[in-house]
């Protein structure tokens, strides 16, 4: 019998645009088909294998004797880091968080690595943003701000470019489509190009945004102001303009942070859409639920990142790379990686690595932690333990178990949180 | 701890059973309110103290991904007010810290409802997009039972369901919709106004006014929603947040729309920032009298009143566009989202202050709606936390009801400039009882939401019953519960927060016609970005709340 089923509407987080029209074809207990995934999504599932097992001091042992291990690690911190890796569900970050609360421990998740400006920014400023649904189904003009294609493959034909919507019954041919270019390739199917220098990209958002607010621009200002003038006079010619932003322009662990004041001039333009048309901003996210993440830890600890439970309530610690400077500040005496490490960049990985870590995650005993003093595989959250994860926009969809696994983080959370109790 | 309990001899106050200020025995046995317990029940004994049923709040923003939004927006409010986790036994769930400010986080705000003699509170927006993480925030809302309403008025399904006049569909559609969120009731945010928001139309929109369609207006939204929840049994009648929010004449809109719905069952919520009038000056005035007078002669009509309190607040609502208003004028930061197909939601913290010539107003409009109502059990208590007010200022609202002097020192100290003309200001004597705030904080929301459990002591009733300290000072007793029980058991002991289980949700899962998925499913395909399958939440731990 060769036993084929497909699973249907799976949701894929290979990105943050977490399609949740995957059907999976599955054989043998493997998955052998994608379907609508793109290229990223397919890497994401794989073919649904996962290692199970779990290692103490890189030694292979039983599950019972890692979870004791890991709790004897919290227990004897002083001043435990619980740090949500890529790759949980909200579940499993739930409970992530309780754990640190209980520990009175530190917490964070990898926002304070990637997108650190952009958070501080919204908060202090706000934003102006929407569903992606609403870019499907409204958006005139829509703007590609460094997106790089490949980051975001069905982005186009799923949600920004190509669909008829509601409001734009010619699809395609019922938008226009902007690139604007600092860092990545420009987008293939733009109708306007708009290419600038990494030093001219936030001067000129700053512009374009203090036109919309209805500065005049002087004459002669240079190659800035006549680029931005261009730019916001389109802008204004849209009925509503949907700004796509890579929010994590460089993939983990692959150079520096956010260039400083991107994020803070994004939110202002953001605002400034909506005085003489209708607008919004869309920080687009690399994938494993990480809007996941800030959602949970805001909902239960008032912050999205960096936040302390050390004085038994939790407190905003938001250093730039707040995870590292933590530790660095020496403050931090072991950390329990909760989530994907493979996910992690590498510098955090060498800081983890300097004091007493464990990690609970998919494929642990075969990660950069394996060597750590404890590493205990998990299922992976929508391949093997069912859940939820939040879209970039927030978008709670469904995770599903379409194969059977190892025990899942929040099954495994839940136990150590029991052993610690 | 839901074994068996008897609260002895303490000053009953249990409206719905006619009971006011009796001194009587309150039993308690399986989480229900029973007439006898065996002799060796636990006894708590109440002697001089007041005994109600645990306070329903019919109107708050608690739980979801737009109130997120506004928590995340806080963090310097979350800063001065971290909340260390309760002393809870250590026999039950994990203690957990948390913050407060006027958006506390999930935990805490279960704790600080109880806290506050609060068991049960709906969530009164919530996009069906985002009904999935409003469960997940509900679950970690220890305590209180909840639920919450779904945003329906500006549904582009629903909308063309009115374009083509196609009522029993629609039926179908919101009790689909209903099922699939697991929502309570039905909200409709100034109907047609978040969607002409969206689309860029800045103008204020009439109750006729075509929203893109000769056939979709206002007035229809209304009618059609309201005919659906009637049709459908629900529980709570439909929860109207009027056009013109805020704005100076609302009055009129609003007297408007309950006109146009005359004589069908309608909530009208935050009724305080829908009764300004114009005076002759030009300048924005108390409507207040004339809108309760309406209230008043039609029973058919209830409201929440939506009061400010002086002190910080975060404005937080699907009325979208009344909040870039609001960011415009006051330049403080601003979160607008729009969410696909269904509503949209703006954010922007606010401060009411005394001398601040509006908030005076408003603070003195949403008293005189409390006392100028003839009924209250159809005129109701809310901060509309977080927008006029955290739930955390109730006892001092409930202070201001009760006790004139106290209030007429407070009227003394605000701002009078658009006060001409205002009941208030003229003097109102009227002192609230304790039966009418167990009236408008318990019984009377109980009732208008149809729990028949909840907001009373009778036999049978959820066993949700708050004792008081009496006190000179109405807003010390009413922030310091000497004991709470939920669902039977002693949550608030002796003043001290002791155990924090789960709450139950409230939720409705009226029957549909299938025959509607197909072309709803055909609907999704072509417009949503979520999978029709992946849409519903699936099936809730508490069984849904009858609709017949």
């Amino acid at each position: 019998m060769t036993a084929e089923r497909i699973e249907p509407h799976v949701t894929c987080l290979g990105c943050g645009c977490a399609c949740d029209d995957v059907d999976l074809t599955i054989r043998q207990g493997r998955i052998v088909d994608t379907g609508r995934a793109c290229g990223l999504g397919a890497a994401w599932f794989g073919d649904g294998s996962t290692t199970a097992g779990a290692l103490i001091d890189g030694r292979a042992a039983s599950l019972d004797a890692a979870l004791a291990s890991a709790a004897e690690l919290l227990r004897q911190a002083r001043h435990p880091l619980v740090y949500l890796a890529p790759g949980l569900s909200c579940e499993a970050q739930r409970l992530a968080c309780a754990l640190a609360d209980l520990c009175r421990g530190a917490l964070d998740n990898v926002s304070s690595s990637t997108v650190f400006h952009s958070v501080l920014a919204s908060q202090e400023i706000g934003r102006a943003t929407a569903t992606l649904g609403e870019v499907r189904n409204r958006a005139d003009t829509v703007v590609l701000w460094d997106v790089d294609a490949a980051r975001y493959p069905r982005l186009a034909e799923r949600y920004a470019i190509d669909p008829i919507g509601l409001d734009i019954p010619d699809g395609r041919r019922g938008r226009r489509v902007i690139s604007v270019t600092a860092r990545a390739a420009a987008w293939p199917d733009a109708d306007q190009h708009v290419p600038l220098t990494r030093a001219d990209e936030v001067p000129t958002l700053e512009v374009v945004a203090a036109l919309l607010n209805g500065v005049t621009s002087p004459t002669g200002a240079g190659q800035v102001w006549a680029v931005a003038s261009a730019l916001a006079d389109v802008l204004l010619q849209g009925r509503y303009v949907a700004v796509l932003a890579d929010a994590e322009p460089l993939a983990a662990g692959a150079g520096p942070l956010e260039a400083p004041g991107r994020a803070a001039a994004l939110w202002r333009l953001s605002h400034a859409l909506n005085h003489r048309t209708r607008g919004a901003v869309i920080a687009l996210r690399a994938g494993g639920n990480r809007t996941g993440a800030e959602s949970v830890m805001t909902s239960q600890a008032g912050y999205p990142m960096a936040v302390d439970f050390a004085g038994g309530a939790p407190r905003y610690r938001p250093f730039n790379g707040a995870a590292a400077a933590h530790l660095d500040a020496a403050g931090v005496d072991a950390v329990l990686v909760a989530g994907d490490a493979r996910a992690l960049d590498t510098e955090l990985l060498a800081r983890i690595g300097a004091v007493p870590s464990g990690v609970v995650g998919p494929a642990a005993s075969d990660g950069p932690l394996a060597k750590s003093r404890v590493a205990i595989d998990t299922a992976r959250a929508g391949v093997h333990e069912a859940g939820t994860a939040l879209r970039l926009d927030d978008v709670p969809l469904p995770l599903r178990s379409v194969l059977n696994g190892p025990p899942g983080a929040s099954d495994l959370l839940a136990q150590l949180t029991a052993l610690i109790k | 701890m839901t074994d068996a309990l008897r609260i002895t001899r303490g000053t009953v106050y249990d409206p719905a059973n006619g009971v006011d200020g009796v001194v009587a025995d309150v039993c308690v046995e399986n989480g229900r309110i029973v007439a006898v317990v065996p002799e060796s029940a636990r006894r708590i004994d109440a002697r001089g103290m007041v005994v109600m049923p645990g306070g329903v709040d019919i109107h708050s923003h608690v739980a979801g991904a737009t109130g997120n939004a506004a928590r995340r927006l806080l963090p310097e409010q979350h800063a001065a007010d971290a909340e260390p986790a309760p002393a809870l036994t250590r026999d039950g769930p994990l203690a957990r810290s948390g913050a407060g400010g006027t958006v506390p986080t999930t935990f805490t705000t279960g704790y600080r409802y109880a806290g506050l003699g609060y068991t049960t509170v709906f969530d009164a927006a919530v996009a069906p997009l985002y009904a999935r993480s409003s469960h997940a925030e509900l679950d970690e809302t220890p305590i209180v039972d909840g639920g919450f309403y779904v945003l329906v008025g500006d549904d582009a399904y629903l909308w063309q369901l009115i374009r083509t006049g196609d009522r029993p569909r629609a039926r179908q559609y919101v009790a689909w919709l209903l099922s699939a969120t697991g929502g309570y009731a039905l909200k409709i945010v100034n109907p047609g106004g978040v969607e002409m928001w969206k689309r860029g139309h800045r103008r204020r929109i009439g109750l006729d006014d075509p929203l893109g369609s000769d056939s979709v207006t206002p007035r229809a939204i209304l009618d059609t929603v309201c005919d659906v929840a009637d049709t459908l049994r629900l529980p709570h009648a439909t929860h109207i947040h009027c056009n013109d929010l805020g704005l100076a004449g609302n009055v009129a809109t609003t007297l408007a729309t309950m006109q146009a719905l005359a004589g069908r069952r309608a909530h009208f919520t935050h009724l305080q920032f829908h009764a300004y009038a114009i005076g002759a000056d030009g300048r924005r005035r108390s409507g207040a009298r004339e809108l309760v007078d309406y209230v008043n002669q039609h029973p058919e009509v209830s409201a929440d009143v939506g009061q400010v309190m002086f002190g910080p607040a975060t404005t937080l609502t699907a009325d979208a566009a009344v909040e870039y208003l609001l960011y415009k004028s006051s330049g403080r930061k601003w979160v607008n989202s729009d969410i696909e197909l269904e509503t949209g939601c703006g954010i922007v913290p606010h401060t009411y202050r005394e001398k601040q010539a509006v908030s005076a107003l408003q603070w003195v409009v949403g008293l005189e709606l409390f006392l100028l109502a003839a009924d209250p059990w159809r005129v109701v208590l809310s901060t509309d936390h977080p927008n006029g007010g955290s739930f955390m200022a109730y006892p001092e609202l409930m202070r201001l009801l009760m006790d004139r002097a106290y209030r007429d020192d407070c009227l003394k100290r605000v701002n009078g400039s658009l006060l001409q003309g205002s009941a208030l200001a003229d003097g109102l004597s009227r002192e609230y009882t304790l039966n009418e705030i167990a009236i408008v904080t318990r019984a009377g929301p109980a009732r208008l939401l149809g729990l028949t459990q909840k907001g009373h002591l009778g036999v049978g009733a959820d066993a949700d019953v708050t004792v008081y300290t009496p006190d000179d000072d109405w807003s010390v007793m009413f922030s310091t519960p000497r004991f709470v029980i939920k669902g039977g058991m002693v949550v608030v002991e002796e003043g001290q927060l002791r155990r924090a289980p789960a709450g139950r949700r409230l939720h409705v899962r009226p029957d549909f016609d299938r025959a509607i998925e197909a072309p709803l499913r055909s609907f999704f395909e072509r417009h949503a970005t979520v999978s029709f399958d992946n849409y519903p939440i699936g099936r809730l731990r508490d069984a849904p709340v009858a609709t017949e």
